[in-house]
């Protein structure tokens, strides 16, 4: 039987149960997009238009653009996206670097001590960044490190996420690999960069998207240990617009909108990837 | 919030080989010798070639991690205000605690955080997951909706949500539409913190939504099938097949439910700063208004303490329970 047929002969049932569906997951759907569609017609409403009220007016008639040029001049846009930028493109390779040269020998190398190093990397996910803020934040002014970028990069270099993963993958690799390798005269740095390494790659760029997120929303950590406007990232000036633009809801959501743009740009264009190796990590 | 899932999490995405990864894990155990660690081969290079590759991660850790552990004890036994050099004070630190009004109230506000945010992070995804693993076209792009929140920053959800819960916002229009209202969400005592609440549940959802659908989509579709033409019905099949299925999974969503209800201080100092009128003051915010606004960082430690003991015990608590189960 045709696939033409199966269909011709679906009762009128099933397309009332599948229109209602429908519904049901677009109601749903505008509960989660919902707000950021109502935060990107507020950028763009004219002051004319009111943006609160009952009925609330979704379209903005006309359609202006004068807010994202605002929010851009009243605080330091273009510097604090750059610094944004900045972190992700320095934290991220390293993030990765680290992370593999820590997994690895926990995969593959016998040492003493393996099993207590492994575990003192696990349980850095026990300390909640609340925790650690005041203590992460005097060791930077021993350190002689508060209000700089690296203090800001070397809390996000090394992550159990990163090391479990890495480990994970370096585990399953098979043994002959590293072996044909050996036989060919590579040393041990260099079986890891020319032959483990390039084998990590889709683990590694999952690490990568879920590093690059978290960094580009990171807030608290920031908030804490810079002073200097010029250094904060992206998501920090967020909050700084709140204060700058007082009550006038335009201008804070255009910025808003504008700091979203690249992280959403991103997740959409990686959706799959990004969903499916969640589900993947989850399922082991 | 990604960060903390390394060891719940059972490793890397499925292998596109027929073999899974549990295959191949069983395969090398089985040729290991006893005891042996895993990993087929022994190191060739020198002694402290391991300890070379793991220099970058142990010095960070000892930065970012050890370090700051053996000042936050230190600091939790001193009186220190940032200014002038710490002095030590015993264990006045830890019975200011006891007799502390705003400690205790913190403290309530955190387990109420929990109470509310659990169901939030373990019930309602599964309906959210079972929604997305309906097998129509077109399905991902609600998937994607839906874990649309989980990417955005904090800063810009608080935004966002801030405009729909005003006074004459879109919520309270929703509100007056079936004659309730107008709340003031975020300046009401009583609804401020169900709001910061919701507001973190929602902001996350779509991440415990995407635990469970890998989850769903483990479980072979001969069983569902063959209960459906057993005549079992959805419900029924729900109750006997997804979520005894599900067991394991919700021990995950449960952990990190609870780690993530106490770490809330970036929401509530986004939405509330604690107010109104300490409505939202939680354990996490008190900490940071301690230290930074009070300059209090020796007490600041010591609650931080506080907090720390009660997520080891939540974490053992949950782990004891799950395991009972099994």
């Amino acid at each position: 039987m045709s696939a033409d047929t199966v269909r011709r002969q679906r009762p009128a049932s099933f397309w009332v149960r599948r229109c209602l569906l429908y519904l049901l997951l677009a109601v749903v759907a505008l509960g989660f997009v919902g707000p950021f569609v109502l935060l990107l017609s507020t950028a763009m409403k004219p002051e004319t238009q009111s943006v609160y009220g009952f009925p609330p007016s979704i379209v903005p008639l006309p359609p202006v653009f004068d807010w994202f040029v605002d929010a851009w001049t009243l605080i330091p846009f273009a510097r604090m996206l750059l610094n944004s930028v900045l972190y992700v493109v320095i934290t991220i390779p390293l993030y990765l670097l680290v992370s593999a040269m820590t997994a690895w020998p926990l995969a593959r190398m016998r040492f003493r001590g393996r099993g207590v190093f492994f575990i003192l990397f696990l349980s850095l996910m026990f300390m909640p960044a609340e925790i650690m803020l005041v203590p992460r934040f005097l060791v930077m002014s021993q350190l002689d490190l508060t209000d700089s970028y690296t203090a800001v990069i070397l809390v996000a270099l090394l992550s159990s996420l990163g090391v479990f993963l890495l480990r994970q993958t370096f585990a399953e690799m098979p043994g002959e690999i590293i072996e044909a390798a050996r036989i060919d005269g590579a040393n041990e740095w260099g079986i890891f960069w020319r032959i483990a390494l390039p084998i990590t790659k889709p683990t590694m760029a999952v690490l990568a998207i879920l590093g690059f997120i978290s960094v580009w929303n990171s807030f608290i950590w920031p908030l804490v240990v810079l002073t200097t406007q010029d250094k904060f990232p992206i998501a920090l000036g967020i909050a700084y617009l709140t204060g700058v633009t007082g009550t006038d809801m335009r201008g804070l959501a255009a910025g808003t909108v504008m700091s979203l743009v690249p992280v959403i740009a991103i997740f959409i264009v990686l959706q799959r990837r990004i969903l499916s190796s969640m589900g993947g990590a989850v399922k082991g | 919030m990604t960060d903390h899932l390394g060891p719940v999490l059972g490793g890397k995405p499925a292998p596109p080989s027929a073999e899974t990864a549990a295959d191949r894990r069983k395969r090398r155990r089985a040729r290991r010798r006893p005891g042996a660690p895993r990993g087929s081969r022994v190191t060739q290079g020198r002694w402290y070639t391991p300890y070379l590759f793991m220099l970058p991660g142990l010095v960070l850790f000892a930065i970012i991690f050890a370090w700051p552990v053996v000042l936050a004890l230190q600091m939790s036994v001193s009186s220190y205000d940032i200014i002038s050099p710490p002095t030590f004070v015993g264990l006045e630190n830890f019975e200011r605690l006891l007799v502390d009004p705003r400690f205790h109230h913190a403290l309530t506000n955190s387990l109420l955080f929990l109470v509310l945010y659990t169901p939030l992070a373990v019930v309602v995804p599964l309906f959210l997951a079972l929604l997305v693993n309906l097998k129509v076209p077109g399905i991902q792009s609600f998937r994607v909706a839906y874990f649309l929140p989980v990417v955005t920053s904090m800063v810009a959800v608080a935004v966002a949500w801030r405009f729909l819960l005003n006074q004459a916002g879109v919520v309270n229009w929703l509100l007056s539409l079936v004659g309730l209202g107008p709340v003031d969400f975020l300046l009401d005592t009583s609804w401020a913190l169900p709001t910061v609440v919701a507001i973190e549940g929602w902001k996350n959802m779509g991440f415990y939504m995407m635990i469970y659908l890998a989850a769903l989509q483990g479980i072979p579709r001969e069983h569902l099938e063959s209960a459906t033409l057993d005549g079992a019905s959805g419900l029924q099949r729900l109750r006997h097949i997804i979520v005894p299925a599900l067991m394991p999974f919700f021990a995950v969503t449960l952990t990190l439910g609870m780690l993530e209800a106490m770490k809330n201080f970036e929401t509530v100092y986004i939405m509330t700063r604690g107010g109104p009128q300490d409505a939202t003051l939680t354990l996490g915010y008190y900490i940071w208004h301690l230290a930074f606004e009070r300059s209090q960082m020796g007490y600041a430690n010591t609650v931080g303490i506080f907090m720390w003991v009660l997520m080891i015990g939540f974490a053992l608590l949950n782990l004891t329970v799950t395991r009972r189960k099994d």
